[in-house]
């Protein structure tokens, strides 16, 4: 078996383990999901350095140090884990393979891009911002795929069986049900989950693929931070190529390179470039090329000193950039802002999030939703709970369970059922019983701490014709209120309910207070 | 065989067969009492116990499923708690009775309801899913698909679209808990069929004693059993703390609804007539509200 058919089996296996633990970050009832459905960031480089950086250090969970193996693999053998493992990598070789023509020539000094953006990423997070969940590429992927490619898909499938359910068509409808059956117990979400920019977020990760028909894996060569990052890593690797006699300088391999490593008809050989795919091995028509491991003279890395020191000053620059605002002011926080239970307060939540999406993909309700601007430009497509979408399941800790970088804390049941993400109101000019004189106990009904939130005054109040009617008009506990939101998710005043939950009071919350104590 | 012959085994067959018939209704349980409702106790005994002997002294599963039957089975699994926190049907109730429709000879039951919390979680914690998929039940979460729009000629509604598989259904069984409710006072059998109600079902509680009336007209349940083995005395209909949870070691079977409903009542310190949906049942004629009028079987197991 050649080194490119191995390379494709281990691309092809680490995608599906990647698929496999996606689709299993879901609840099927139990407390815990069985899986280790973050191992794909826990395995992160570029998540853990910036993560430690923006944190200083601070509660860094301990999952997070298995990157480390990864980071020992590159300086050693080099970029093993793009050519190998990465299932964005292995995703943009199935689309580049769609693209006949290999290029005459390539976009030489274009490959530094990548670097300045890790240089960018690396200095704001020096400087406590965290950006790099933006870019890097497990991030990046999961959360396309959780909040759009997957919900998408599962739309599609499910509208097409539903149609032919609906359109009850005898055998076919029989034939398609069980198939239908699988699938949902299988592949499909337990629901169909829907996200705000879902169509923003996918569309940026089909622009992305689809770069490879300008240029295979143009992503890797050009953009991804976590390739620079490994690209530096691998600077000293022990991977070696050499060139025998043979080679006829006839530039096939050039051409046919996925990393952009080999230069000027196969006389330079980037090792930083060089995702170890071994493409060039293979398609060498004179058997020229062979691969070992030893210690080698590699090429100058010249990234130009005034373009890294500009990066490194963009990125700090960054930073005041996008904090000036008055989401800075520590009086200040936005009312719509439910961060999920758990979460750090909120400038130490920013430190961490990567918004990789892994809480919103497995909230029970769909309720955690990514923001735009709702926590500044910096918490960009971080998680907040809209509890009219969904609302914050009282004995459910999975949110924490999933957070790769301890953004969302990892709960245990009984601190979570007192954990507080914001405060319920009754609007009392929709409620029924206040404003219509009309019976409804549906808040309270629902409301699941023991003993309730909510509570209910009997009064008596007049209809239109003037008899007395005795209704239970809600109020709020505000001691017992932990804001999970069920009663704004079941209110019958739906479209805009009569009890809504803000973050006034959030637990994790030194300033946005309400009570005295 | 002579036509003759045959002719005459074929009579003593059919007679036979016919006579089997009604000797096999004959059974000793059969041939005692009929009561409007039997209330079986047994005060630290299991709650499988409890349900199958309150089930035998109503007379026995067969009188009520037949061989071949589809069955569906009404617990209340609505809400994310655990059997301790007595806000969902208790398993063991609701396996005793999948096992004796398998013995009485059904062919399929289906045990579903519409949760209010995340059904994953619901089905999950009550222990409802676990204790009877592995009888051989289907266990199955409810499917928006099957909620079709039923005419009803109620007070208040004049349609709902309800649960497809409860209404074809050859037997249906309802197993509600007993338990507080902050509006209704007490939520038991009438109460229960909520959860074959599809689209916004909470605005029924503007008028919630004659809705669900107006739902038990067209939902008619072969046989009705209240568990009571856990009751929540206070913070219902969910709980949640040990202290809202009292043990009553308790189950009650019956046909009629009003009757069940306004007996489970008294358990609670309260009358039928306390209870808006009762009162509503009975004036609809839906069944007995006044105790006075049924035939009650209490009995200690």
């Amino acid at each position: 078996m050649s080194k490119k058919t191995l390379r494709k089996i281990t691309q092809g296996l680490f995608l599906l383990l990647f698929l496999f633990l996606f689709i299993q970050t879901e609840s099927k009832g139990n407390d815990t999901l069985g899986y280790p459905v973050k191992l794909f960031l826990d395995f992160d480089p570029l998540i853990f350095i910036t993560t430690l950086l923006a944190s200083h250090g601070q509660k860094i969970p301990l999952a997070f140090f298995l990157s480390l193996s990864l980071i020992l693999a590159t300086v050693v053998l080099g970029r093993v884990f793009c050519g190998w493992i990465c299932p964005l990598g292995a995703l943009h070789n199935i689309v580049g393979s769609l693209k006949r023509r290999y290029p005459q020539k390539i976009r030489a000094g274009w490959y530094k891009a990548k670097y300045y953006i890790l240089f960018v990423l690396i200095a704001s997070s020096i400087f406590t911002l965290q950006l790099a969940g933006i870019m890097d590429p497990i991030s990046f992927l999961i959360r396309s795929f959780s909040l759009s490619i997957f919900p998408l898909l599962n739309h599609g499938i499910r509208a097409f069986f539903d149609s032919i359910y609906n359109a009850n068509i005898p055998v076919i409808v029989n034939l398609s049900e069980p198939v239908y059956d699988f699938l949902k117990r299988r592949f499909l979400s337990f629901t169909e989950t829907y996200y705000l920019q879902a169509v923003f977020i996918g569309s940026l990760f089909i622009t992305i693929l689809s770069l490879n028909f300008l240029e295979r894996r143009f992503w890797c060569k050009y953009l991804c931070p976590l390739g620079a990052l490994l690209g530096l890593l691998s600077r000293y690797s022990l991977l070696k190529r050499e060139v025998s006699e043979g080679c006829t300088s006839c530039g096939i391999c050039t051409s046919r390179c996925q990393g952009g490593a080999i230069h000027e008809n196969n006389d330079v050989w980037n090792n930083t470039e060089c995702l170890a795919c071994f493409d060039c091995d293979d398609v060498c028509p004179q058997k020229a090329v062979t691969f070992s491991l030893g210690r080698k003279i590699h090429p100058s890395m010249d990234l130009g000193r005034r373009q890294v020191m500009l990066s490194f000053a963009s990125g700090m620059l960054t930073v005041p950039l996008v904090r000036s605002t008055p989401f800075s002011r520590t009086d200040f926080s936005n009312s719509v802002l439910l961060r999920p239970p758990g979460s750090l307060e909120e400038t130490e939540f920013l430190k961490r999030c990567v918004k990789c999406g892994e809480c919103m993909k497995v909230c029970l309700t769909n309720g955690l939703q990514p923001t735009l601007l709702e926590a500044g430009l910096e918490g960009l497509w971080s998680p907040r709970l809209i509890p009219r979408i969904g609302y914050c399941e009282y004995r459910c800790t999975l949110c924490g369970q999933v957070c790769p970088t301890g953004a969302i804390r990892k709960l245990p049941l009984e601190e979570k059922m007192k954990t507080r993400i914001g405060l319920a109101m009754i609007d009392k000019g929709r409620c029924l019983p206040y404003a219509h004189s009309t019976p409804c106990i549906v808040c309270e009904e629902v409301c699941p701490t023991s003993p309730k939130s909510i509570w209910f005054e009997e009064s008596m109040v007049k209809d239109r014709s003037g008899k007395e009617i005795i209704v239970k008009q809600p109020h709020i506990d505000l001691d017992r209120c932990i804001g999970c939101g069920i009663c704004e998710a079941k209110c019958p005043v739906g479209n805009r309910p009569a009890i809504y939950v803000t973050n006034i009071g959030e637990s994790r919350s030194k300033t946005n207070r309400l009570l005295l104590l | 065989m002579q036509r003759r012959e045959f002719l005459k085994y074929s009579a003593i067959a059919g007679c036979g067969l016919f006579l089997g018939e009604r000797l096999d209704l004959i059974t000793p349980a059969e041939a005692a009492e009929r009561y409007d409702l039997v209330v079986a106790r047994g005060a630290g005994k299991s709650a499988s116990f409890i349900t199958k002997a309150a089930v035998d002294a109503f007379g026995g599963m067969k009188r009520f499923i037949s061989r071949g039957d589809v069955v569906v089975i009404k617990p209340n699994i609505g809400w994310d708690r655990t059997p301790e926190q007595a806000a969902n049907t208790n398993p063991e109730v609701v396996a005793a009775i999948v096992k004796l429709c398998f013995d009485a000879g059904a062919k399929k039951v289906k045990v579903f309801d519409r949760s209010v919390n995340d059904p994953r979680r619901c089905y999950k914690q009550s222990g409802i899913a676990d204790a009877v998929s592995s009888l051989g039940a289907e266990v199955s979460f409810v499917d928006d698909r099957r909620f079709k729009d039923v005419s009803i000629k109620g007070q208040v509604l004049t349609s709902w679209p309800l649960y497809t598989d409860v209404l074809e259904a050859d037997k249906l069984i309802n197993i509600p808990v007993a338990k507080h409710h902050g509006l209704a006072k007490l939520t038991m059998s009438m109460k229960n069929w909520m959860g074959i109600m599809g689209g916004q079902r909470g605005r029924i509680h503007q008028k919630i004693g004659e809705c669900l009336a107006d739902i038990c007209l067209v939902v008619k349940p072969t046989l009705t059993v209240l568990d009571s083995i856990r009751v929540l005395t206070t913070n219902g209909p969910q709980g949640g703390s040990p202290a809202d949870v009292k043990r009553l070691d308790t189950v009650i079977v019956g046909i009629d609804q009003v009757g069940i409903d306004s007996y489970g009542a008294t358990l609670f310190g309260m009358k039928g007539s306390d209870l808006s949906y009762v009162k509503a049942g009975a004036a609809a004629g839906l069944g007995v509200m006044d105790l006075s009028r049924l035939k009650i079987k209490k009995l200690n197991v």
